[in-house]
């Protein structure tokens, strides 16, 4: 016996340990009939707190469900999902942005969702400029968890005793060179820089260009801007740095596109260009005094447009897709969802429930919905969704960008390495 | 014993292995038994995976599609077309450069100081100790980052000296000094070993030498460092193989971004960022046995080079 028992030991420990790994894989419907979902997405404390209050309602409701969350900041979120992704083991609803919904899609990662339209997923109250921000080749590969557009928040206290004003009033609207002047002011004035430098981010690249008429990307997902645009473009911010209008480099290198490490929230600007659905995070982390106005524009066209802050998508590889996609339906339409999560992915992409949250809105929710209403008839439609290889995109402009503020690199030259980075990237 | 002697066939003959060896492969088993987790864990978690990554360092390989032979493309694209691969490896160039004299220097340097019998040493040695057991975690690279951020610890500091800096984190100039004072404060590890090392070295010959007239730098320069040169050697192969790797601290304290400016853009992050941010698990397999190889060869020098200067005792002078 203890001859056999050794024997028999290694594979038997082995046999054991291998189980137990893939039982650890888990997920899927335990013998009960029940049904575990596992919903990742990032953000913000706030956001989280929403989500797993919409969460559990949606477990009480179906009972069969049980719903694994988990979530973190942007890029460990978008690191770990990958990997995940690849090692079979993703997550059955995850939430993405419009520089990712193109890569995942086009990657083949995201379940075709056009079947479960109408079905488990209803679009009726959604705006269609809106859901156009989810299709990647004519279908719809992700649902907008809400409705964002550009804005600049800012702290009115600084500009006031600077002597600058920011038109934010319905309907009021400014020039580059007003704003410039504005910025340029409180930086004279104060110990803050006017504005957070938004040369690195291509988001802000994109709304520019819509007001000249162009665009970040093509209909078929090419470079749609030169470098002479981008030069352009970054020689008008880059005049802002000397006045302290802009954030010094130091600063600005720091920006992540989240709230808490903004240029604004670490108190070294007076404003700065944001999305709407981030004015939660600014009313908690900033203060309750903080304000909107809208993007300066030199032509008639305000370059902002109503878009998906972020979009709910189910993995293809999900055993459960009926189950993930009855979740997404009541996150994005259930008016008591809605009511919980606010406007913490932006104002309800539903129009039905944004009403009734914009309605009996408070705080920091109403200060998004008076952003939306105030520049409702200059928001244009959604942009779409960028290409496959606009991620990478994304990140080389911020880091040529970076090359320009510590004077590494001039401006033209700059430019012209976006530009042939991005036709690599976008090519592959 | 006496019987076996007597039997031992010929060479001719298929020799029926002698008790002893039997019992020795009988023990072979056993050990190999003992052995096999181990066995199976790096064939499963070593052998495979490298074989697997080489594999793939050939390939086209986005973590979502199946992988796409491409031949050597990776690897040519690398040294060709690659500016920022260029860039990272001038920067881990420098970091090694900077780091690994640094640390090692500190490292004997404070062993000297703790090679003494005091009151307390005991206490001193874990505390210098210590921070090399921290040193590789997050929560400590997020620290260094604080520290050394615009108005953190060492920017007020340097400020109230006079030396108005701004943070070191944030610019590009200084931004891999960060790197590089967070590695050498890890030098606990090399420091035991130099301490092990100094308790080797004779004390006759420092007491010969004392009677003859040696002051206590000649005494360091003649004995210490000539006996200690072993311990040199191998603390510095394996110092400069970990700051090749080096990536927890660039990694945190530039937000996995190797910024600002790309300054901190260490290789193995750079690494990491081609297949893991841009998708691209090929061409960051294809670096990795770059690395490798870089590695292997300096490590081949260094040992080359070790013939000229170092001495092992019992050897006699050449």
């Amino acid at each position: 016996m203890p001859r056999l028992a050794r024997r028999a030991g290694v594979p038997l420990t082995a046999a054991l340990l291998l189980s137990a790994a893939l039982a650890g894989c888990g997920g899927g419907a335990s013998d009960d009939g029940s049904v575990t979902l596992r919903f990742v997405w990032w953000g913000n404390e706030d956001r989280a707190k929403v989500t797993n209050q919409a969460v559990e309602e949606f477990q009480r409701r179906n009972p069969g469900i049980k719903v694994e969350t988990e979530y973190s900041g942007y890029d460990a979120y978008f690191q770990k999902l990958s990997t995940q992704v690849a090692g079979g083991a993703g997550p059955d609803l995850l939430q993405l942005d419009r520089a990712t919904v193109g890569e995942y899609a086009g990657r083949g990662v995201l379940a075709d969702l056009t079947e479960h339209v109408g079905g488990h997923i209803k679009t009726d109250d959604i705006p269609d400029t809106l859901l156009a921000g989810g299709e990647v080749g004519g279908k719809q590969h992700a649902i907008p968890a809400g409705q964002t557009t550009q804005m600049l928040v800012f702290d009115p206290a600084p500009f006031t005793a600077a002597g600058a004003t920011v038109p934010s009033a319905p309907g009021e609207k400014w020039t580059w060179a007003q704003f410039a002047e504005a910025v340029n002011k409180v930086g004279a004035a104060g110990s803050v820089a006017g504005t957070t430098d938004f040369g690195w981010a291509v988001d802000w690249f994109e709304v520019w260009l819509h007001q000249n008429g162009e665009a970040l990307y093509t209909g078929d997902g090419k470079l749609g801007f030169d470098a002479a645009k981008l030069t352009e473009y970054w020689t008008m911010v880059s005049a802002l740095r000397p006045g302290k209008g802009a954030t010094a480099p130091e600063v600005t290198t720091k920006m992540d596109g989240s709230v808490q490490n903004s240029g604004m929230v670490t108190k070294q600007s007076a404003s700065e260009i944001g999305y709407d659905s981030s004015l939660t995070g600014y009313f908690t982390s900033y203060g309750p005094t903080v304000r909107t106005a809208p993007l300066p524009s030199d032509t008639a066209e305000s370059g902002m447009a109503a878009l998906p802050p972020v979009l709910f998508g189910v993995s293809q590889r999900s055993k459960h897709k009926d189950a993930a996609a009855k979740l997404l339906d009541f996150l994005v339409n259930d008016p008591d969802a809605g009511k919980v999560l606010g406007a913490s992915r932006g104002v309800p992409p539903n129009s039905e429930v944004r009403e009734q949250v914009c309605g009996a809105a408070v705080d920091a929710t109403k200060l998004v919905c008076d952003h939306e209403s105030a520049q409702e008839d200059k928001i244009g439609p959604s942009f779409g969704p960028w290409p496959t290889g606009s991620a990478a995109v994304k990140r080389d402009f911020q880091r040529t960008y970076d090359d320009v503020i510590f004077n590494r690199v001039g401006i033209a030259e700059a430019a012209e390495r976006v530009v042939r980075d991005a036709e690599q990237a976008l090519g592959s | 014993m006496v019987d076996t002697a007597l039997t031992r066939p010929s060479r001719a003959q298929a020799p029926p292995p002698p008790p002893r060896a039997r019992r020795a492969r009988a023990g072979q088993g056993i050990a190999y038994l003992f052995l096999s987790p181990w066995i199976a864990g790096a064939a499963l978690l070593t052998i495979g995976p490298m074989a697997a990554s080489l594999y793939l360092s050939f390939t086209d390989y986005n973590l979502f599609d199946p992988p796409e032979w491409v031949g050597l493309d990776n690897y040519t694209t690398m040294v060709t077309g690659d500016q920022r691969f260029w860039h990272a490896a001038g920067v881990t160039t420098r970091y090694v450069l900077l780091s690994v004299p640094l640390k090692l220097g500190l490292a004997l340097a404070v062993a000297l100081l703790l090679n003494r019998s005091r009151r307390g040493v005991g206490l001193y040695r874990s505390a210098f100790y210590a921070p090399s057991l921290l040193g590789a975690s997050v929560s400590v690279a997020l620290v260094w980052r604080a520290m050394f951020s615009t108005g953190g610890t060492v920017d007020e500091a340097l400020s109230a000296l006079g030396l108005d800096l701004g943070g070191w984190v944030d610019q590009p100039q200084y931004a891999l000094y960060t790197l590089v004072a967070l590695a050498a404060w890890q030098f606990g590890a090399p420091m035991v070993i130099f301490l092990a090392g100094l308790k080797q070295v004779p004390r006759e010959l420092h007491e010969a030498a004392a009677i003859d007239g040696a002051g206590p730098l000649r005494r360091f320069t003649a004995i210490t460092v000539p006996m200690l040169t072993p311990v040199i050697l191998f603390n510095l192969v394996l110092e400069v193989i970990n700051a090749f790797q080096a990536f927890t601290g660039a990694f945190v304290v530039s937000s996995g971004r190797g910024g600002p400016s790309d300054s901190t853009l260490l290789y193995p992050l750079y690494l990491y960022q081609r297949g893991f941010t841009d998708f691209r698990m090929g061409y960051a397999s294809a670096m990795a046995w770059v690395l490798l190889a870089v590695v292997a060869v300096i490590t081949a020098l260094v040992f080359r080079s070790a013939r000229r200067w170092v001495f092992y005792a019992g050897e006699e002078g050449r």
